[in-house]
């Protein structure tokens, strides 16, 4: 059966397009990891299903919306769980990071006034995200001890978009898992995992 | 058949796309609906800190569109191919960055001038461009994935009745015919159009 071509359009950032490239990375799919300057965005734009970035071409059909595109490419190459149940175990940790990410980039770009941006990233750091990784560790626990992954017996998307929110948060704070053995050990899972351990290694570095 | 129970606040909320579902899935489940003093004691016990939450034979999820989906999926009301499941998937998607627009830049909003420039931007802009998009998602007899209802269609329903409220007049859906018919395929949907008739009144 021919593999379909794969195409990941984002700009040149691991951002919402990286949980995608990750699970291609980890089942060996190759595809076009099409990068476009700042500039370069409004010519692709009107091509896109919701005018916005990123967005995976499957054999010239467009999936747009980050958590979309990972489910789908986690289902076709078998990381989505084996049931309905734990591909929703997988899911609900993907919204709860998807939800963590908002807040990022909520304060980050979208918070004009210095102060409170200053004032909502010490709160999201000190109090939000603590919080949530207290919560997603209890979660890993749950599934047989914490040793493996979120859901099921397998890496999922769960796992791919928290590595890069990891990514994201131990920029600025390198100790964010310290009081989290379970998640801190995953992590390392995650990156040694065959496909992505090559991928971490030759992806382009950027600094989001 | 296992027994499904929800837990949220008395609103339609965030928890009112896991009752659309039910409602066109035919599946009967609990409704309850918490007081703000109830929820201290419960929150410790949730996956997340947060509702609404879904039990069932003792398991518990959260957050609301991986419950919708996780029962929409169930009832084949989710997309039948992997692509169909992708575009159920990002128009929903979509349908959430929608009203997390709204809650952000206008509902939260302290500055009244800020608040009504917001707005008008949303309303002028924003959502005809956006809607313009999801209109030529939809095919052309209504239907984002396939050609039958799927949560897609319910949740471009449950969100822009959720905003509407909130503005001066509801958004209009002059000039994208195809959502016109989505709406309509979702409020003739016989458990949906019963839910409609049933549920509770609630402020939110």
């Amino acid at each position: 059966e021919k593999m379909p071509a794969y195409k990941v359009y984002y700009f040149n950032a691991r951002g919402r397009a990286e949980p995608t490239r990750l699970l291609l990375a980890a089942a060996g799919v190759p595809f076009e990891d099409v990068r476009f300057e700042v500039e370069k965005w409004p010519e692709y734009k009107p091509k896109m299903p919701m005018g916005q970035a990123p967005v995976l071409e499957v054999d010239g059909t467009m999936i747009c919306q980050s958590a979309a595109m990972a489910r789908f490419v986690a289902r076709e190459t078998g990381r989505a769980g084996k049931t309905n149940l734990e591909l929703a175990k997988a899911d609900m940790i993907v919204d709860g990071v998807a939800d963590l990410m908002n807040a990022m980039a909520n304060y980050h770009y979208y918070e004009p006034d210095e102060a409170r941006k200053a004032e909502k990233k010490k709160t999201f750091f000190e109090t939000t995200l603590p919080q949530f990784l207290g919560h997603f560790e209890k979660l890993l626990v749950a599934n047989n001890g914490g040793d493996g992954f979120f859901a099921g017996d397998g890496l999922t998307h769960a796992e791919t978009f928290f590595l890069c929110l990891y990514e994201s948060i131990s920029k600025e704070n390198p100790n964010v898992l310290n009081a989290f053995p379970k998640l801190t050990a995953l992590v390392e899972r995650i990156r040694t995992y065959p496909g992505i351990k090559e991928w971490l290694a030759k992806r382009p570095q950027t600094e989001f | 058949m296992p027994s499904y129970k929800l837990t949220y606040f008395n609103g339609r909320g965030t928890a009112e796309i896991v009752r659309l579902v039910f409602a066109a899935a035919g599946t009967e489940y609990e409704d309850v609906r918490l007081e703000q003093d109830q929820w201290p004691e419960l929150k410790p016990n949730t996956p997340m800190g947060q509702l609404p939450i879904l039990e069932m034979d003792g398991t518990m999820l959260c957050q609301s569109n991986s419950i919708a989906r996780y029962i929409a999926k169930l009832a084949g009301l989710a997309g039948k191919t992997p692509l169909d499941q992708a575009r159920v998937d990002m128009v929903m998607d979509g349908m959430v960055d929608m009203g997390n627009k709204f809650a952000y830049e206008i509902y939260y909003e302290k500055d009244e001038d800020k608040k009504a420039e917001k707005k008008k931007d949303y309303v002028e802009k924003y959502v005809p461009q956006f809607f313009s998009s999801l209109n030529k998602l939809a095919s052309d007899g209504g239907y984002f994935a396939g050609d039958e209802l799927t949560l897609a269609d319910i949740a471009f329903y449950n969100m822009t009745t959720m905003v509407n409220p909130y503005l001066e007049q509801p958004l209009s859906l002059d000039g994208f015919p195809k959502l016109q018919k989505v709406e309509d395929n979702v409020t003739s949907n016989p458990g949906i159009a019963k839910w409609l008739k049933e549920r509770p009144e609630t402020p939110y």
